[in-house]
Order: C-alpha cells, then sequence, then structure tokens
C-alpha cells in the first residue's frame, strides 16, 4: 500500500503564505481533505501532504484548525462538549471557508476497498 | 438490502447442491449482478472436468439465460419491436435489450484481486492470477504480490450504515451550523461581519439555504436597500413579518427570486404589489396559499413593465391569472409555468398573444385529463416560436410529433435551448424530421432529450448533424434504444461541455474513451446506470465523470 510511507502530519498552506503543520487524522475530518488526500490518482496532493487553499486567509485557516482539533477531541466523549467560539467579524469567511471544506461525505463515501 | 439478501439466497442454495464432486461456480451471480435478473440458478460443474471447462460453463449459462429471456418475449429485439409490445411498466433495473450488447462485443469481468470491474476488449484475453482461474484487470496484472489478498475483507465490514450511525451520534455541531449561529446571534450588529462583497453575500446566502438556517432573524443579513436583485433559495422558514421586510428594506428591488416560498400569503404579494414599484422579474416557487385574486392585482400594478414571469408548484394560479399576465405585460419576454396543477390547453391561447417572448417554458401540465395537447401547442408555437431562443416542454407527455415538425421547424428558427425531457411520445421518426435539414436554425447550443425513451439512433444522429457545431450540452438521459454506433458519432461535437449519458445501456469504456481524445471542451460525462462503465476507464484532466457505479457500489464477490 502506498500509504504505507506517508506522514502522520499535513501541511495546509493559506492563501498569504502560511503553513499550518496538522495531524493527519484532524484534517481527514474534512470531505474535501480527505478527497484529496486519499484519492487514487497520483495528485501531488497525495504524493506530498501539501494543500495550497487560495481561498482561505491564515486566520480563517487557523480557526478551521482549531475546530477539526476540537471536533477529534470530543468526536466521541461522553463529557459535556465545551462551547467552540468564532469571533463574529470572522464567522462569515469561516461559514464559506466551512462550507468548501466540509462537503457531506457520506453520499460520496468510497466504500469500495 | 437486496443486494445482500440475493448474495445470501445464493450461498444457501449452493450449500443444498454441496455435493463432494460438485464444485459450484458463483458465475450467475457475477454475470446477472449488471442486470439483477434473478433467472439465476445454482451452475454446478463436475471436478473432473476441472477449471478449464469454465468458459464452456459460463458459455452456456449465458446462453441458458438467454434463453429464458426469449421465452418472455420472443420477438427480435434487433427491430425495436419488443419495445413496443411491452405495455405495462417493466422496471428498469430488469428491462433489457439483447441488442444492446452485439456480437463480439467487449465483456465485462471482475478481476479477481482488487474486484473492480474491468473490461476485456474483442478478441483479446486478460491476464490470469497465480493459480490461474481468476482474470485480472490492467490495474492487478501490472502489479507484483497478491498477499494482501485477505486484507481487504476485513475493512468491508465497515459497512455504509455504520458509517451514518457514527455521523449521527457524534454530538459536535459542524462548524458551518456554529457560524450560522454565530451570524443567527449577532445578526443585530451587522456591522461586526466586516466588508463582505456581494458576490461573497450571494454565496453565503447560498450556504445558509443548504444549511436549511434561513429564518426572520438571518434575512436581515441580506436586506440591503442598496441591491436591485434580491435571491433567497430556501424561505421555508421565514415567517410572514419577514417576508414582509423584503418590501420594507430593499424598496429597489427589480428582480426577486424566493424558492420554497410556501409561506407567501396573499398579503404579502399585496404589500410587494403597493412598495416594490420597479418590480420587473418575479420567480416564485411553491407559493400555494397564493390566490389568483393577488395575482391579478400584482399584474395590473406592476405588469406594464414586466419582463420576466416565472411559476412553479402552485394549485392556485388559474386561467384567469394567466389572461391577466398576457393581458398586462406586453413586455414579457421571458414566461415560465411549471408544475401548475391546472395548466390546460386553455392556456395556451392567451400566451399566443406575448409575440415578444424569447424564452417560454410549459412544464408539466395538470397529471389528470389530457393537459397540454398537440394541436394548440402547434398554434401557439407557430405565434410566438420566431421569436424564442429557449424552448421548454419538459414532462408535456401528450405532445406528438406533430409539434416537432409542424410547429418547432417552420418557427422557431431562432432556437438555442431545447427542451423535450420526459416527452415520451415523440418518435424517432419525428426527431430525425425535425433536424434533417433544418437549414433556418443556425444550430441548437442544449438540446435535452432525456426519457424521450422512443427514440433511436436516427434521431441523435440527425441531432448531431445539424448542431454537431454548436451543441455545448447534451442530455441522453434513459434512451436505452440507442447503440454505440450513435454514440461514437457524439464524438463530433467538438464543442461539448457537458453530456449524461445516464442509463443508455449500450454506453461502455470503449465509447468514453473516444470522448476523452476527442472532445477536448468534455467538462462533464454523466454515467448513472451505464454498468459497461468500469473503474479502470481512463480519464483527463478537467473532465468529470459523475455516477460510475465501482465509485459508489461495493460489488459482492466471494472467493472460491
Amino acid at each position: 500500500m502506498a500509504q504505507a510511507t506517508e506522514s502522520e502530519y499535513v501541511t495546509l498552506e493559506s492563501s498569504d503564505g502560511f503553513q499550518f503543520v496538522i495531524h493527519r487524522e484532524a484534517a481527514m475530518l474534512s470531505g474535501t481533505v480527505k478527497n484529496m488526500l486519499s484519492s487514487s490518482g497520483q495528485f501531488t496532493e497525495t504524493t506530498e501532504g501539501i494543500i495550497h487553499f487560495r481561498d482561505i486567509k491564515a486566520v480563517i485557516l487557523e480557526k478551521v484548525c482549531q475546530y477539526w482539533y476540537y471536533k477529534a477531541r470530543y468526536l466521541n466523549s461522553v463529557t459535556e462538549i465545551p462551547h467552540f467560539d468564532i469571533e463574529p467579524e470572522y464567522a462569515l469567511e469561516t461559514l464559506m471557508a466551512a462550507d468548501f471544506l466540509d462537503i457531506f461525505i457520506l453520499v460520496h463515501e468510497k466504500l469500495r476497498v | 438490502m437486496s443486494v445482500d439478501g440475493e448474495d445470501e439466497s445464493m450461498v444457501s442454495a449452493e450449500e443444498d447442491s454441496s455435493e463432494d464432486d460438485l464444485i459450484p461456480i458463483a458465475v450467475p451471480v457475477r454475470t446477472t449482478r449488471a442486470t439483477r435478473s434473478r433467472t439465476s440458478a445454482a451452475v454446478t460443474v463436475d471436478k473432473s472436468e476441472g477449471f478449464s471447462s469454465k468458459a464452456d460453463a459460463k458459455a452456456s449459462a449465458a446462453s441458458s439465460k438467454k434463453n429464458a429471456r426469449k421465452k418472455v418475449d420472443s420477438s427480435d429485439d434487433s427491430n425495436g419491436e419488443d419495445f413496443q409490445d411491452i405495455t405495462g411498466y417493466v422496471s428498469r433495473s430488469k428491462f433489457s435489450h439483447k441488442g444492446r450488447l452485439p456480437q463480439g462485443a467487449n465483456k465485462i469481468e471482475f478481476c479477481s484481486r482488487c474486484r473492480a470491474r474491468f473490461t476485456v476488449k474483442a478478441g483479446t484475453t486478460p491476464a490470469t492470477d497465480n493459480s490461474g482461474i481468476g482474470l485480472l484487470c490492467a490495474a492487478c496484472s501490472g502489479g507484483s504480490s497478491d498477499a494482501s489478498a485477505a486484507a481487504p475483507k476485513a475493512i468491508k465490514k465497515s459497512s455504509r450504515r455504520k458509517i451514518q450511525k457514527a455521523e449521527v451520534e457524534c454530538q459536535v455541531p459542524s462548524l458551518q451550523d456554529l457560524c450560522i449561529q454565530k451570524i443567527a446571534g449577532c445578526i443585530e450588529d451587522v456591522e461586526a461581519f466586516g466588508d463582505i462583497s456581494d458576490i461573497s453575500m450571494a454565496k453565503i446566502c447560498k450556504i445558509i439555504c443548504r444549511n436549511r438556517s434561513l429564518n426572520t432573524d438571518t434575512i436581515q443579513l441580506f436586506l440591503d436597500p442598496r441591491h436591485t436583485e434580491l435571491s433567497l433559495y430556501d424561505c421555508t422558514d421565514i415567517e410572514a413579518p419577514g417576508l414582509l421586510n423584503i418590501a420594507q428594506f430593499c424598496p429597489k428591488i427589480r428582480s426577486l427570486n424566493l424558492i420554497r416560498c410556501g409561506r407567501i400569503l396573499d398579503e404579502t404579494i399585496n404589500y410587494y404589489t403597493e412598495h416594490l414599484t420597479e418590480l420587473c422579474s418575479l420567480n416564485l416557487s411553491g407559493p400555494f396559499m397564493v390566490t389568483d385574486a393577488a395575482f391579478i392585482k400584482l399584474f395590473e400594478k406592476v405588469g406594464e413593465q414586466f419582463r420576466q414571469f416565472c411559476l412553479e408548484h402552485s394549485y392556485r394560479f388559474t386561467f384567469k391569472a394567466v389572461t391577466a399576465v398576457c393581458q398586462s405585460c406586453p413586455q414579457l419576454s421571458r414566461l415560465e409555468l411549471g408544475k401548475c396543477t391546472l395548466m390546460d390547453d386553455e392556456w395556451l391561447a392567451p400566451i399566443s398573444n406575448l409575440t415578444g417572448l424569447t424564452s417560454l417554458g410549459l412544464s408539466y401540465p395538470k397529471d389528470a385529463g389530457k393537459g397540454l395537447t398537440t394541436e394548440p401547442m402547434v398554434k401557439l408555437l407557430l405565434a410566438v416560436g420566431s421569436g424564442l431562443g429557449s424552448l421548454d416542454l419538459e414532462g408535456c407527455v401528450a405532445l406528438e410529433d406533430a409539434v416537432l415538425t409542424e410547429a418547432i421547424r417552420p418557427s422557431c428558427v431562432r432556437l438555442e435551448r431545447l427542451n423535450i425531457s420526459g416527452c415520451e411520445e415523440f418518435t424517432t421518426e419525428g426527431v430525425a424530421a425535425l433536424f434533417t435539414d433544418w437549414k433556418v436554425n443556425r444550430g441548437l447550443s442544449v438540446l435535452n432529450l432525456r426519457k424521450c425513451i422512443m427514440l433511436g439512433d436516427d434521431a441523435l444522429n440527425a441531432a448531431i448533424a445539424h448542431s454537431h457545431e454548436t451543441l455545448d450540452e447534451l442530455d441522453i438521459n434513459s434512451l436505452e434504444e440507442l447503440t454505440k454506433d450513435a454514440l461514437v458519432s457524439l464524438s463530433r461535437c467538438e464543442n461539448l461541455t457537458k453530456l449524461d449519458v445516464s442509463w443508455v445501456r449500450a454506453m461502455d469504456d470503449e465509447v468514453l474513451e473516444r470522448f476523452v481524445q476527442s472532445n477536448l471542451k468534455l467538462e462533464q460525462v454523466v454515467v448513472w446506470g451505464n454498468h459497461r462503465i468500469t473503474e479502470c476507464c481512463p480519464t483527463r484532466k478537467g473532465l468529470r465523470v459523475v455516477g460510475r457505479e465501482g465509485d459508489y457500489v461495493t460489488l459482492p464477490f466471494r472467493r472460491f
């Protein structure tokens, strides 16, 4: 399997050039990122583990990364989930980024093994 | 879960016949997979014959299947008559033409290693695996070890249902919900959101509607007195005051588009009539509560300037209202009435007075009775057809060939977009007659023949011969009569960008490969239900292949 060589981390680069190195598992919570990283074609995203987001600014991408870790942390927890706060000034842009990144994956879930 | 059920019944059938010298062969399961017919009887062969006889067994199984089918319809398929013989409804998954599999055609096989389907080109033999039994697809025969043979089985158990369950149990709110909550929470303080361009605003509106979160609070975000256009895609949750707010906050609106506006009332429309004095384009979908009286009042007051009127899903829009539209809106250039249950032939007479129309849509007339019939439609099109650039007759099931040959052909000279999807009465001859030597028309850019189920090769060939230079979008969904020859000729359409060939069973890897090579502008091919397209088919950058079966379905496959 080609995945054997891949690293535990992936790099996400924002439109203004900031890089965020985060756990692969956390990033995979996004349907879009998951598709980019696990596509069967030989895309550079798949082989190098670096994704450039040309439409997402660093502040927004940071917020999104925070959310992924928040989600990963509380995904199956039974304790009470604290509120995840978003600054109102970023709410709209974060919404657009979230919409792009979190395409509902169930329908497109590739079930073939 | 018919798939699982079938598989299990197959297994039990094989277990019943578990004599020592008989080897169950899973061939019937695999060959019937594509068509899902249930003619499969467990085929067994004598062990002494060995595996070399597998091909023979398969051939005999296939021929016995053919015989079984012949008993059902004993006519020859190649002339297409059997289709007309069928009077009752035939489920599409069980319906099949023998003719769609010409002799010497490519075969679909299943790779014994990766379990993907792949095409065996006519006259070639695929590679086999180490034991010499199972066939291998191109990808696997290039690869090396088969040590990982057992590995995939374990992962397979994570079924779709389990994933769904996990998703439901997951209590972490989605980021979209969090953002929308935040936005709704501080809606009073709009400045806090910072400067957002109009384009982004339109996009945000779509996102919020998709999350079904547009309500009386969040609508405030999109009401800007500067705007002259407003589109709201899901008004289900907006209460009466919210809908009134549209007119209060945006008095300059010229174009208003409200989808799913079931809560809109007569009073709301009356209020719009009074306050939206510049309105010239109105698009409503699902205004169930609005009566004729309110519409007529609207047209009489502001109809003079109306350019565009689209209405969908209305059960109270009557002949009187249509007459009012046609009398009060002389400048109307686009009229679309869809799924209005009262629509019938009577409506067409007043519409023929609207000679300025460039776009006309009359789709899904009333279900009971005749709906729209041929003769009045011919009259209407002869009256208004010369100006039309776009014509949509979707779901007008009663229309016959005369509409094509006697109305569209002579009068619609400027036509660029034609949608006759679901007009089941149109025949191959009619469509061919429309397009053959149709010199007054310079070619269509959008053609939708979806579910015109009688159309055969000649219809498509004539359309391609006429419009192959201009055609941009083509939909031939469900034209089961088409054969490979006609599909191959689609590669003449150089400017084609979107193509829907779903449920055209003759479509296969070879045809798709040809599109990939010759139609360089093609961006999207939709191939739902094309069971002869496998996941091993080549594609290219910029071309999306939507609906390949192998991308979505786990094909049951038992090792033997």
